[in-house]
């Protein structure tokens, strides 16, 4: 079963109401479901940014009390004054990094467990329980190992990201057609060929479907890494602020985490139509 | 390569893939043991097997991993049951109330897209690290699996189905009875399979920050004071637990909706 989280789901456009021909619209009925969705973000910003005129807050709660027009000018301020820079660097090169590793292993790996039945059995209860195991269990252990710095977040970071990867890419390579691979075969095709011909453009979209898993995970294993185990970074910059009340700064830190992870999902949303093209039919790769 | 011998009985194939599977993981632990016999085994920075399960025995029977399973049991229960009791009702109305979906759709989809894992800090510091701090975070990590699946699972209702209902003089009741919850259930419980392993990174993240009871905070603590082999004994036990967890669902959702073929 390949992996995949809701998020597939929730990206994936909803079905139409009426799938048979649709009378023409009218032009409310087109703008209509933008419009209800960017009023739902709009009322409930407006919403945060006027309780305070409702409800009188006690002065405890006023301490974690920030309106989102606090939280947009603290985070001009951030990119303005050039503060951010710095933090924002070493969370990306610790996720880059991470990333990177993390394809380089998982997806070579993906295709020989793909395509070996012997080292897909020997390698299944490792892949089950390290996939089924939040893989920050080990953070601890990582720290320890490889100390405050870079290295641990980048090894959380791959650790994190490898199983969509490789699960993903597996699946996509068992799902190749027989038939295919007979064909290339029959035409004195090597292992290596059928490889690179039938069985890796196949799981094409499995793959890319494990990639924004990964970097959903990638991008998990940065904040966290740098919450409990970090000299530098945005989550260190944000753990910081946290415990002096800076509640602003925490939110956007989260704000720049949310761009990140959005911008990145939305480039491979984006890459995989444009390999899907050539495709009779969009394999569901969910 | 190994499918051109594709005409064996499955049930030796499936012997096979167990038997080298447990093969496998007896020669990991094995091979992990006999490393040691040639190198000398610095215990500030790792274990052996015969160490951590001494530990694990140890530890259980000192009944401390019982305790400390039920500190993180609760505020995972908890949580978990909050965002199913706030999070399928949610997904209903927003299925069954077309606006109500359009309007809250694209929200609840930033919200779910970004690591909410990052307001961790703040909501230690709000609501502090006990049960209630455990249960918020688990609650804000898991509640979006079950609105967005519970939301998917009302979409697939077969509308016909509903129609049958109403001309034969249903009610709304009857409606929500008859056809709705039963199609959005496997919905729901694919919901709690990915919301289960979430749920296990919220407890470690709450644990994590400062708990004081906890397999989180004692595997934080292990580490501090370098005893390797319980933390890698209570590593072992959250292993174990997750998969048991993961694969009870998986499980689940086979035996309970059986015609969900799952691709």
């Amino acid at each position: 079963m390949a992996e995949s989280d809701g998020l597939d789901m929730a990206l994936a456009p909803a079905p139409a109401v009426d799938q048979d021909q649709a009378p023409p619209q009218s032009l409310w009925q087109r703008i209509e479901p933008t419009v209800l969705g960017i009023s739902g973000i709009l009322g409930v910003l407006l919403l945060w940014q006027a309780l305070p005129a409702f409800v009188t807050l006690n002065a405890g709660t006023k301490l974690f009390f920030t309106p989102p027009s606090q939280v947009a000018a603290t985070l001009w301020e951030l990119f303005a004054s050039g503060t951010i820079w710095a933090p924002l660097g070493v969370s990306a090169a610790g996720f880059a990094v991470g990333l990177g590793i993390a394809i380089a292993i998982g997806l070579p790996l993906g295709i020989l467990i793909g395509r070996s039945e012997t080292l897909n059995a020997l390698c299944d209860p490792f892949i089950t329980a390290f996939n089924a195991t939040p893989r920050l269990v080990f953070l601890p252990l990582v720290l320890l190992w490889f100390g405050l710095g870079l290295w641990s977040k980048v090894v959380i970071v791959a650790f994190g990201a490898v199983f969509p990867l490789l699960i993903n890419t597996h699946e996509g390579i068992r799902s190749a057609d027989k038939l295919l691979i007979n064909v290339v075969r029959s035409f004195g095709a090597k292992e290596w060929d059928v490889v690179r011909l039938v069985v890796v453009p196949n799981a094409l979209p499995y793959i890319i479907t494990g990639l924004r898993l990964a970097i959903g995970r990638a991008v998990l294993g940065v904040v966290v890494s740098e919450f409990f185990g970090s000299d530098q970074g945005l989550g260190v910059m944000m753990v910081q602020a946290a415990s002096q009340y800076k509640v602003n700064i925490v939110f956007a830190g989260m704000l720049v985490f949310m761009a990140l992870s959005l911008t990145m999902t939305s480039l491979i949303k984006a890459l995989e139509n444009h390999l899907d093209r050539w495709r009779p039919q969009r394999l569901a790769s969910e | 390569m190994a499918d051109a011998a594709a005409p064996r009985t499955g049930l030796l194939r499936s012997n096979r893939r167990i038997l080298l599977g447990s093969l496998s993981v007896l020669a990991f632990f094995v091979a992990w043991q006999a490393v040691f016999l040639f190198v000398p085994l610095n215990s500030l920075f790792l274990t052996k097997p015969s160490l951590m399960f001494a530990a694990l025995v140890r530890l259980t029977m000192s009944g401390q991993v019982f305790f400390d399973l039920g500190a993180s049991a609760a505020p995972f229960a908890y949580g978990l049951a909050a965002s199913v009791l706030i999070g399928v009702p949610t997904g209903i109305l927003m299925g069954r109330r077309v606006r109500v979906g359009l309007a809250l759709d694209p929200l609840f989809t930033v919200l779910y897209a970004s690591p909410l894992v990052a307001l961790a800090p703040l909501v230690v510091i709000f609501l502090g690290v006990g049960v209630t701090g455990k249960t918020f975070i688990v609650f804000l990590l898991t509640v979006f699996d079950f609105v967005f699946n519970a939301y998917a699972g009302v979409r697939a209702v077969d509308p016909l189905l509903l129609n049958v209902v109403r001309s034969f003089g249903g009610a709304e009741k009857d409606l929500y009875l008859k056809v709705i919850f039963p199609s959005v259930m496997p919905y729901i419980v694919a919901g709690a399979r990915i919301g289960v392993g979430r749920a296990l990174i919220g407890i470690l993240i709450g644990e994590f920050f400062a708990a004081s009871e906890g397999v989180g905070y004692e595997i934080v603590r292990f580490g501090n004071f370098f005893a390797l082999d319980s933390m890698f004994a209570y590593i072992l036990v959250v292993t174990l637990i997750a998969i048991v967890l993961t694969q009870g669902v998986r499980w689940a959702e086979r035996a309970a909706f059986p015609w969900r073929v799952e691709s």
